[in-house]
């Protein structure tokens, strides 16, 4: 018999609890891995996106915490474009909109000039992108057109009585993009009356590779005019007041959820060495270290807490699985969660059996083997 | 090394005493004793004169409140890892057997084993040889409920001697079984003094058990009231 063969054993002396402890540590892990990992997938779709599109610095108006609400001078792009250093310069402006009758809210539009950079890394399912001759047009994203059940060639009402004809169908590295659609800069700017004005600006530098050089780009476009902010794309995603607030959001919640799995393998721990007691003192009286003892409390619980862990990832994979595939929530969570949040998953899980069992453990140990054994 | 060591004593005491935490009743008084290698004691006397305190000071389960047990002529005090002591010096044996319930018969003789350098498969041969010894083979795949009381009691036994113990304590090892099974019990004692030449120091209250040892120790009050070799005993 193997000293591991024991310790399992002794967990299913009582199935029942061990498997709603188990339970326990699964809702609390599963509930960690799927928050963490809808929201690192979220911004991680983000960064790549830049990155993908090369983008190296947004310039946000400076102070605006809600990105939407930035507004800087259209014009000011072109004198962005003439600062030594900067390869390209794209002006965005952004808004969200709903269709009720499709059970779609929020969706957003983009308003992006034709011809920009930004085209360059969309894939066309079907149909074109913008040309500067177009007028009420729109490209929508691949999993908008298909929630929306469109098809180019089609009208979509973006406002009321505004029907735009559907140019193409795209598919982005970015998967908000692809619940996304694209309208010219111009046409947006009229539909929400913000008439030379975009939200921000990606800045594609140069010299990408020299940091120095970025940041030599960055300082000369906040000394172009007051009140404007460059940011490198990485600190403009993490930064961002929506996705800070749903990080904290998530990591709340997942604490919580992981103190009430902890107290739940403490509980289970602390009843399984109190029923145990006159045993205990037999192994000790038998000649078994005080570590081992320990040992043996601690591996009953770590095992508890990884065999919910594994349960819990199995139930996240699959519920964010299932969610992406839904329509309203397929535009923000990504099929599949990171190996590194799996990883942490299974890191707090240890974590959790070690300070569930810790107590019980030293508890354990410290019995004095002639009065455990007396114990009924 | 005091005296008793160098007359051959595997286990001596000097002056044990102890009193219960209150401080008022002394469990033990001026205690001493000298159990040569290869002696089959038995410790008799009434209810509460000590000798269950005793058996438990012998075998490291309990701290003298003064005055020192010996081992080969070593204070415990000078061995030092009590545990590591136990696990490889001494085999318990218990009133009520204290078999693990979930382990089989065979796997609750393996459990003393985890503190010696055995692998898993060694672990595993030494037990099926131990219950083989104790006549226990036929039932090594059985729970301890499955088992008799003789049974469980010759399974605790086998247990008691998993690491090769150069002495062997028993508190009451007849104190739950039926006349007939107490002396098959007896018989295994006896065998096991006689073939393996163990050392064995047994506590009881019962005459006829006591009677197979060839050392009776008569425990009255926390003393030794007599101490007398018995010709008759370890047949």
């Amino acid at each position: 018999m193997r000293f591991l063969t024991f310790v399992t054993k002794n967990l299913l002396r009582r199935p029942f609890r061990s498997v709603l402890t188990m339970m326990g540590i699964a809702l609390a892990v599963g509930a960690m891995v799927a928050l963490v990992g809808i929201s690192n997938g979220f911004v991680e779709s983000f960064i790549q996106l830049y990155q993908g599109r090369g983008v190296d610095l947004v310039v946000v108006r400076a102070g605006v915490s809600e990105r939407l609400t930035s507004a800087l001078e259209e014009s000011l792009g072109d004198k962005i474009r003439a600062l030594p250093g900067v390869r390209d310069v794209a002006g965005i402006m952004t808004d969200v909109v709903s269709f009720p009758d499709l059970n779609l809210y929020g969706v957003p539009i983009l308003g992006w000039k034709p011809g920009t950079f930004l085209l360059d890394n969309l894939k066309f399912v079907s149909g074109r992108p913008l040309t500067a001759q177009d007028g009420r047009v729109v490209m929508l994203g691949s999993v908008l057109a298909k929630n929306m059940g469109k098809q180019v060639g089609d009208k979509v009402d973006v406002f009321e009585d505004e029907p735009f004809e559907v140019v193409g169908i795209f598919e982005s590295l970015n998967m908000v993009e692809n619940g996304s659609m694209i309208v010219s800069l111009a046409e947006l700017q009229r539909l929400i009356d913000r008439r030379g004005r975009v939200n921000l600006f990606n800045v594609v530098v140069t010299d990408r590779a020299d940091e120095g050089a970025v940041d030599r780009v960055r300082q000369e476009i906040e000394a172009l005019a007051p009140g404007m902010s460059a940011m490198t794309s990485e600190s403009f995603v993490t930064s961002d007041m929506q996705i800070q607030a749903a990080r904290a959001m998530t990591w709340i919640t997942s604490i919580v959820a992981l103190v009430i799995g902890s107290v739940g393998v403490l509980n289970t721990m602390v009843m399984s060495v109190f029923e145990r007691t006159q045993e205990i003192g037999i192994l000790r009286a038998i000649g078994w270290r005080k570590s081992r003892v320990m040992r043996m409390i601690l591996v009953e619980a770590v095992l508890l807490s990884l065999a919910g862990a594994l349960v819990g990832i199995l139930g996240a994979l699959a519920i964010t699985t299932s969610l992406s595939r839904l329509p309203s929530f397929s535009i923000i969570i990504a099929r599949g969660i990171a190996p590194a949040v799996i990883g942490q998953g299974i890191l707090i899980a240890l974590i959790l059996g070690l300070i569930g069992g810790a107590y019980p453990a030293i508890y354990a140990a410290l019995l004095q083997p002639t009065k455990a054994i007396r114990h009924e | 090394m005091n005296d008793a060591s160098a007359n051959g004593a595997i286990l001596s005491t000097k002056g044990l005493t102890k009193n219960y935490p209150d401080g008022n009743v002394a469990a033990l008084t001026d205690v001493n004793l000298s159990i040569p290698r290869g002696q089959y004691a038995a410790i008799v006397g009434p209810s509460g004169c000590g000798k269950s305190t005793l058996l438990n000071l012998l075998g490291a389960l309990d701290e003298p409140t003064a005055g020192s047990v010996y081992f080969a002529g070593r204070s415990f005090a000078e061995l030092g890892g009590m545990d590591q002591f136990r696990a490889q010096k001494l085999g318990f044996v218990f009133q009520s057997f204290y078999l693990l319930p979930i382990l089989t018969a065979r796997e609750n003789v393996q459990i003393p084993m985890f503190e010696g350098t055995l692998s898993a498969a060694a672990r595993a041969k030494r037990a099926a040889e131990l219950l083989e010894l104790v006549g226990m083979s036929h039932r090594a795949g059985h729970l301890p409920k499955q088992l008799s009381v003789g049974e469980r009691q010759r399974v605790a036994i086998a247990r008691a001697l998993a690491n090769n113990p150069e002495l062997l304590l028993a508190d009451e090892p007849t104190g739950n079984l039926d006349s007939k099974t107490a002396q098959e019990i007896c018989g295994l004692f006896d065998q096991l003094h006689r073939e393996q030449g163990m050392t064995i120091v047994l506590v009881t209250h019962d005459q006829n058990v006591a009677n197979r040892a060839e050392r009776i120790i008569a425990m009255r009050d926390g003393r030794v009231a007599d101490d007398r070799l018995n010709k008759d005993g370890a047949r």
